[in-house]
């Protein structure tokens, strides 16, 4: 399990492609059948600022996803002046794997191994200077930080994307002490 | 062991870390201990010493002291007093001479006495140095003798004739030096006669005991009595003499009195105020030792531990300035006998100071180790003792002055309590300096129409009213030391209590002279309120005390002075404090690490 | 505002303490600089020195064209009233004046009338979202309540700079969001900013990021730039 959205590694040529966890998508049909675009419209609400590039398609693809699955199924519905549209529901084995998807308890990794290897293999290769990339880093993080922050205060009380935002502030302030340890100890071993 | 040197080391740091502090809680205690001090050691009341000299010497119950005309040389006898119903027996007469005694610096009026070396019948003087008359000595009263600071031995000039002095003795013939505005002396009946000679005036005296030593009135009032003796006479009972000996005796006491109270009131504010600023820091001291594990116990024995050293540090002070100053207020009883000079300072003036020293001490202590015992010890650290006071209309008010009166209004109106106690004790300096002053000013009125008239040998307040304005002013000027050191030290404590504001007005912008005068605005202002009470309570207390006011007069202008006066005398106190307090680091005020 | 190699010590010989060693600063009119370091690396002494408050043992700070060491202390303290502001990490509101006579004391140390002066802390009031806590006293209001009134107290007099030591220190996370509103308020409105923090929030609204460690620079972040494909970077959208 990634994060809402993840990159889909399909292939050095064809880039990045959305996908929406599945099981999101699920639980927001849990109360009643949708139309796809509802669907898209209640993510967008609840990503705010962050659910800027997600779009109609990348939702209709995961619903396809999970139509071949059998955990939503499909209904025509006519319309008077509009061209037929699709409205989704749960299925029962749906609704079960929902409930399982709300009571698991994991977390996506707090370990920034990534980094942290990087800087290890750099110091051992000699390749680069980890406090140099440490500071670059930082750079970066604060840059991203500034922008969330923004976000966040130009949010209205009580928005739940606030919400999100925060969770982001936060994370990128944890991150951003974590770099802080580093370039202590990077700094000590250098010199 | 530990557990003592724990204790020591706690006591020493602290006593370090805040040296100012400790410092004048140790003058004030001083102070107050030495005012303490002099109050107990002139507390002692003449016991009826004229009684005892009277059976002493034999004392008479009424004197005479007659003048003859000038050229009238008859010899003057006392036979016809003895035949005045109610004598029980005559001495005299004795040759008298008004003479001047001078020497280097001093000229005073005395009555020179013949009289033989036997002892007489009534009035002998009691010899307490030295020996009776022989040729060319003279023998001098204890009064004056004390006064002029003679001894046996010394030459003294009587009318330019030069005498040894042979010795000194006490009487009651007539009112002690200086309660009698002219001293006795008495000489050898041929160095009297010798020296009256050269006057123009022949004088006499007459000593009369009657059977009934209360019954002078009734002699008094006998024709045959008051006709006896030849040339102009006076009289005088010994009721009269008593009461004019006491009366010096009784005004010094009361002006000690009076003294006395005022510097006790005094005292009292001023360990007020010493006491009230340190038990803030006290309280958060009573937290810190509490958060670092000490027991209440341990607590309580630091703090009085703390408080015990320097209460007596400062009492062992005062008691050496007691015993310094006590001379200066000389004993009001000299020249009766019974009363010899009493030692300043007996034993048990120097327990009571001790005790009083430990009692303040003890007090100190009380209320913040109790407090801090009882309430949490996070309490103890975070809250100031008092918060400080919200006047709102004070500070609308100070929002139109200038800079330095906005920050002096402010001060006064952050910690009310303190202030009251600060004018208080100026007050009552106050109050002593107007009593002075308008006893002064009595004294010269009665002197200015004394000179009018000549000396006739009665009692004049000139002397007695000087001894007592002597007294006085001392005791003034102690009493303003003290209050001046009280407003030192309130001085102080407003800008440790008010250091975060003061600091964060000068990054606001005052400059340090602004919060200088700031400072010392808000004592001026306890002083104006002193001074406006001080004056009208000085003429009231010296009213009380006796003296009339309306007969002194003192005049309107000097009595208004007295309020820029004070002002400028605490203006001089204050400026030291002010100006350190106002270029403390700011900073280190405001620095939150 | 430029300071150039300054230097502050305290005490001497063995027990010296370099608080501030050789440090060199320009700040540009409008610009928000933070300084971010570990605590007891000297931020605060740098702070103090820039503003005014202590001393220099050497080197030199100049504002427009004063050069604040040689200034005796009352013309400093003049220039501190016209053209400086500090808030500080404890708030230092003085206790028993309400928030608006806290926020109207500069303009009346400052000479103004009192009319004035109180029309102005009530203007500076409204700006900062406290209009109606006019009259409650500093133990009445919340910890980023406080601070705010602090910081309408900085700007009574119109400052050229405003000077921040630590000012979310002694905040929650709540009340930090208040007075970051504001900090971005401010700087949006062109006011100078020099603000120390070891808060990275408050260090990322600033333009420029210094980061001191015992006494020295070390380095020098700029954050200007960035859009708002950065923040998606950082969520992982990517198309």
């Amino acid at each position: 399990m990634g994060g809402v959205v993840e990159l889909e590694r399909v292939g050095p040529l064809q880039g990045y492609k959305l996908r929406i966890v599945q099981e999101v998508l699920l639980a927001l049909l849990a109360k009643e059948a949708s139309h796809g675009y509802q669907l898209q419209a209640r993510l967008a609400l609840a990503l705010g600022p962050l659910g800027g590039a997600l779009n109609a398609g990348h939702v209709y693809v995961t619903l396809g996803r999970l139509e071949k699955a059998g955990l939503v199924c499909a209904r025509r519905v006519g319309q008077a002046d509009r061209p037929d549209r699709k409205v989704y529901e749960l299925t029962a084995a749906g609704r079960e794997r929902v409930h399982e998807w709300l009571a698991d308890t994991s977390w996506p990794k707090p370990a920034p191994a990534e980094f942290h290897l990087k800087l290890v293999a750099a110091a051992a290769a000699g390749l680069a200077d980890p406090v140099r990339l440490i500071d670059e880093q930082r750079g970066e993080l604060l840059r991203g930080l500034r922008e969330a922050q923004r976000a966040a205060l130009a949010e209205p009380a009580g928005s739940v994307a606030g919400l999100l935002l925060e969770g982001v502030v936060l994370r990128l302030q944890a991150d951003l002490r974590w770099l802080e340890e580093c370039a202590r100890y990077w700094n000590a071993t250098k010199g | 062991m530990g557990r003592l040197l724990l204790i020591y080391r706690l006591v020493a740091g602290d006593v370090r870390r805040r040296p100012v502090q400790s410092a004048l809680l140790l003058v004030v205690i001083a102070t107050t201990a030495t005012t303490l001090a002099l109050g107990l050691a002139l507390r002692h009341v003449a016991q009826n010493p004229f009684a005892r000299t009277r059976a002493a010497t034999k004392g008479p119950d009424v004197v005479f002291e007659g003048q003859l005309r000038a050229g009238d040389h008859r010899t003057v006898t006392a036979g016809a007093l003895w035949k005045v119903p109610g004598v029980a027996a005559v001495g005299g007469p004795f040759p008298l001479a008004f003479v001047r005694l001078t020497d280097p610096g001093i000229d005073v009026a005395v009555n020179a006495e013949g009289r033989t070396s036997a002892p007489a019948a009534i009035n002998q003087p009691l010899v307490t140095a030295g020996q009776w008359v022989l040729r060319g000595g003279a023998v001098i009263e204890e009064g004056l003798a004390g006064a002029l600071g003679l001894h046996v031995g010394d030459r003294i000039h009587l009318r330019g004739q030069s005498f040894r002095v042979a010795g000194i003795a006490l009487q009651t013939e007539q009112a002690f030096y200086p309660a009698s505005s002219s001293g006795l002396v008495w000489v050898t009946p041929g160095d009297a006669a010798r020296l009256a000679s050269r006057s123009d005036r022949l004088g006499y005296g007459v000593d009369v005991k009657l059977a009934n030593p209360a019954a002078t009135d009734a002699f008094f009032n006998s024709p045959a009595a008051m006709n006896a003796l030849p040339g102009t006479v006076i009289g005088k009972s010994w009721q009269s003499i008593q009461k004019d000996d006491y009366r010096v005796v009784t005004i010094d006491q009361k002006a000690m009195l009076i003294g006395g109270w005022l510097l006790a009131m005094l005292a009292i504010a001023s360990i007020a105020v010493v006491v009230g600023g340190r038990m803030t820091e006290q309280t958060r001291r009573v937290g810190l030792l509490k958060a670092v594990g000490a027991t209440p116990r341990l607590v309580a024995v630091v703090l009085l531990a703390e408080n015990l050293l320097l209460a007596l540090a400062g009492a062992v002070v005062g008691l050496l300035g007691a015993w310094l100053l006590a001379p200066s207020l000389s004993d009001p009883g000299r020249g009766l006998l019974g009363t010899p000079p009493a030692p300043p300072l007996t034993l048990t003036s120097v327990a009571e100071v001790a005790l009083a020293a430990m009692a303040v001490a003890m007090a100190a202590t009380i209320v913040p180790a109790v407090r801090g015992a009882r309430m949490s010890t996070i309490r103890a650290l975070n809250d100031p003792a008092r918060p400080p006071h919200r006047r709102p209309r004070l500070i609308a008010v100070s929002a139109r002055l200038p800079v330095p009166l906005l920050l002096g209004v402010r001060l006064v109106a952050r910690r009310t309590r303190r202030t009251v106690l600060a004018s208080v004790s100026l007050a009552i300096a106050v109050t002593m300096v107007v009593a002075a002053i308008t006893l002064q000013q009595e004294v010269d009125v009665r002197e200015q129409g004394h000179n009018a008239i000549a000396l006739t040998g009665l009692l004049n307040s000139n002397s007695v009213g000087g001894r007592a304005t002597h007294v006085v002013w001392i005791l003034g000027a102690v009493l303003v030391v003290l209050a001046g050191i009280t407003v030192i030290f309130t001085t102080w404590a407003t800008v440790i209590d008010a250091q975060r504001p003061t600091a964060l007005a000068r990054a606001l912008g005052a400059t340090p002279r602004q919060v200088s005068a700031g400072l010392t605005t808000a004592q001026l202002l306890a002083g104006v309120v002193a001074a406006c009470i001080g004056i009208p309570a000085g003429l009231g207390l010296y009213q009380l005390a006796g003296g009339s006011v309306a007969k002194a007069n003192p005049s309107i202008v000097l009595l208004i002075a007295v309020l820029p006066c004070t002002l400028v005398a605490v203006g001089l106190f204050t400026f030291l404090p002010a100006r350190a307090g106002a270029r403390r680091s700011v900073a280190d005020a405001l620095r939150s690490e | 505002m430029s300071a150039q190699a300054l230097c502050k010590e305290y005490g001497k010989g063995a027990g010296l303490v370099r608080a501030v060693h050789g440090v060199t600063l320009e700040v540009e009119l409008g610009e928000s600089v933070a300084v971010v370091g570990p605590s007891g690396c000297g931020k605060s002494t740098l702070l103090y020195l820039l503003g005014g408050l202590e001393r220099p043992t050497s080197g030199s700070v100049r504002l427009r064209d004063s050069s604040l060491e040689r200034l005796p202390e009352a013309q400093l303290a003049r220039l501190r009233r016209r053209d400086l502001g500090f808030v500080f990490q404890a708030f230092h509101l003085v206790d028993e004046l309400t928030a608006v006579e806290n926020v109207e004391l500069p303009a009346l140390l400052a000479g103004a009338s009192p009319h004035a002066a109180r029309v102005r802390a009530r203007e500076l009031l409204e700006r900062v979202g406290l209009a109606d806590r006019a009259s409650h006293l500093p133990s009445g209001l919340s910890g980023g309540q406080q601070q705010r009134v602090a910081i309408a107290r900085a700007l009574a007099n119109e400052p050229l700079v405003v000077f921040a030591d630590e000012p979310t220190g002694n905040l929650d996370s709540a009340a930090t969001t208040e007075v970051l509103r504001l900090f971005e308020e401010l700087h949006a409105n062109g006011q100078t900013l020099v603000v120390v923090t070891h808060d990275e929030r408050i260090a990322a609204t600033a333009d420029r990021l210094i980061s001191m460690r015992d006494g020295a620079f070390v380095d020098e972040t700029k954050l200007t730039g960035g859009s708002s494909r950065r923040l998606s970077a950082m969520t992982g959208l990517e198309v």
